[in-house]
């Protein structure tokens, strides 16, 4: 196996008294589709959220253990959040695009990060278009309502404007249980695509779509790891017992 | 799972469409009963400003009064000119709006983006308090402790022009400053409100691109509440135009042109201050002026309702 390109070491987190994530371990492969799965409410996404720093928000949160991004302890007091979520980037359950023009969502980020060049936005915008394989449908109506997309669009272009800002790492949460099936198609082959040039880590809880996107599967179980490994390995001859159960689908 | 549960028997689905309709039927006479009141309430207002303003303005002709400048009702040959009354109206609301709308909206957005919990949950109620507070209390404040400030800074600007008239502080810029205060409640809360109305999701995209807190606020969720904010904008613009009491006290009073260190007369101020001894055609000037009050206010209803339609629409 490649060497990882995030190791996530010990991981304890805790939502207040609430202990969500056990002395969680594991390294994640760069430029791999990694797809963490497990019954709602076991920590999947507050994990996802470690890698990002996300979980900075939540009030009354505590973070113990490593998270390793290329050698580099994410919970080091000298990381600088923004630039860590500028390199990691996240699409979200819900589509989530701003209340602005399909253009504005795409150049949000970057403008943020002080490119101001209309010639170098509109060349991300239609090269992270592309990516997000959206261009064609919307080339005509750049300035208009990213409100007005159906929401597979919508989770498209989310997926287009995290890439804007150039990340290295992709997080993606359950970015299609709010899809119906021909969306959720696009965006699972959108997924296969982005591994050549992203690691992606992503969060689902349709064994299906895991096996059909990823190369490694962690499952994970009232916040422990249970197991992980290549996906067509875990699916096939799971190691633990509970691992067995859940693909049989005897958990939630 | 047992599947034969019995269901008890509820009755037939069938309405009894007599008793049905007899209490539809009243409840729609009560409802068309307040609407028509309300409605004869408005419709009546108007007809009789319209019907006391009207006059008064064709005998003197429009262009006369909205754009004449010299307001003499009084001598021996009357003159109505309110175009000064007009633009100090217009120019006192801007500067008011001006002034109080970036300090309300930051206030807001820190209300709800920034302070912790129970910062929010003191000063809330406060700013809830101070719309309750009757405007002629502002004009009192501003009498006795911002009109004394204005005429020192007045006192050392214009120290060296002979020709100012000095207002002792009672001028634009006092009545400005006491308009700003007074919509700041209504701009925090309904801001407040518009702000909070946005959807998390919208700020978890920004922070994730990694915006900065305070980017997030100012890139994203003010952008994101835009309608409400405009909404606040207007409601202050309202509350401005219309208000008579507060300015009574600490504008000055004379008829002139709108600069910041001149005493000047509002539209609403010049109804209420002349009322009383005002008699015949004078008191008829004070209905049209009544008018033109009531004609600013209705186009502030306009884009009102304009913004709130563009709200429902593309942008939310
Ligand atoms: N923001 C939060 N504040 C408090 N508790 C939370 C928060 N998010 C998640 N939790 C708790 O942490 C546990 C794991 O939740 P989560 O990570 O959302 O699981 P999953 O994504 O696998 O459904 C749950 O018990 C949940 O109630
Ligand atoms: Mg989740």
């Amino acid at each position: 196996m490649e060497k990882s390109r995030i190791s996530v070491r010990n991981l304890n987190l805790y939502y207040g008294t609430n202990h969500a994530l056990k002395d969680v371990s594991l390294e994640i492969r760069g430029s791999a589709v990694t797809a963490l799965i497990g019954p709602s409410g076991c920590g999947k996404s507050s994990f996802l959220r470690c890698i990002n720093r996300m979980n900075d928000f939540v009030e009354g949160v505590r973070v113990e253990g490593k998270v390793l991004l290329d050698g580099e302890n994410l919970y080091d007091r000298r990381v600088d959040a923004t630039l860590l979520r500028k390199k990691v980037g996240m699409v979200f359950q819900r589509p989530n695009p701003f209340p602005m023009s399909i253009y504005d969502n795409i150049v949000y980020g970057p403008r943020l990060h002080g490119i101001r060049a209309r010639q170098e936005l509109d060349g991300i915008v239609e090269e992270t278009l592309r990516e997000a394989a959206l261009f064609g449908e919307v080339k005509d109506r750049l300035k208009k309502s990213a409100l007005a997309l159906s929401g597979g669009q919508q989770q498209r272009l989310c997926i287009a404007r995290a890439l804007a800002v150039r990340p290295e790492v992709l997080l993606m949460d359950e970015p299609t249980s709010a899809l119906d099936p021909v969306s959720t198609r696009k965006v699972e082959e959108l997924i296969r695509n982005l591994k050549k040039k992203y690691t992606v880590v992503i969060v689902t809880h349709n064994m299906q779509q895991a096996a059909r996107v990823c190369d490694d599967t962690a499952f994970f179980l009232a916040g422990e790891l249970v197991e992980s490994g290549p996906g067509d390995v875990l699916f096939s001859r799971p190691k633990d017992r509970r691992t067995r159960e859940y693909i049989a689908g005897r958990f939630g | 799972m047992k599947t034969e549960t019995k269901h008890p028997h509820s009755g037939s689905v069938m309405a009894d469409r007599r008793k049905k309709n007899a209490a539809e039927g009243i409840a729609q006479t009560v409802f068309a009963a307040c609407a028509f009141f309300v409605i004869l309430a408005v419709v009546s207002i108007t007809l009789y400003l319209l019907a006391k303003g009207v006059p008064a303005l064709l005998q003197v002709g429009p262009g006369k009064i909205l754009l004449g400048t010299v307001w003499k009702p009084t001598a021996a040959e009357p003159q109505y000119g309110i175009f000064h009354v007009i633009l100090t109206s217009l120019a006192g609301t801007a500067l008011a709006v001006l002034l109080g709308v970036p300090v309300g909206i930051l206030t807001a957005a820190f209300l709800a983006e920034i302070a912790d919990r129970r910062l929010a949950a003191v000063v809330k109620p406060a700013v809830e308090l101070l719309a309750g507070i009757p405007s002629v209390l502002y004009g009192l404040l501003g009498l006795t402790l911002l009109n004394p400030l204005i005429y020192r800074l007045e006192l050392t600007l214009f120290r060296d022009s002979p020709d100012h008239r000095f207002t002792g502080g009672a001028n634009l810029l006092s009545a400005a400053l006491v308009l700003a205060v007074m919509i700041l409640p209504t701009v925090i809360s309904v801001s407040e409100t518009a702000i909070r109305s946005v959807p998390p999701g919208i700020r978890a995209a920004s922070l994730a691109l990694g915006g900065s807190r305070v980017q997030t606020v100012f890139r994203a969720v003010l952008p994101a509440a835009k309608s409400g904010i405009a909404t606040a904008i207007v409601l202050g613009v309202g509350r401005a135009v219309g208000e008579a009491a507060a300015i009574a006290l600490v504008a000055g009073g004379c008829v002139n042109p709108p600069f910041p260190f001149r005493s000047v007369r509002f539209l609403a101020t010049a109804i209420v201050s002349e009322m009383g001894y005002a008699a015949g055609r004078h008191r008829q000037m004070l209905f049209t002026i009544g008018l033109v009050l009531f004609s600013l206010l209705m186009a502030v209803n306009a884009a009102l309702t304009k913004i709130r339609k563009a709200g429902t629409g593309e942008h939310g």
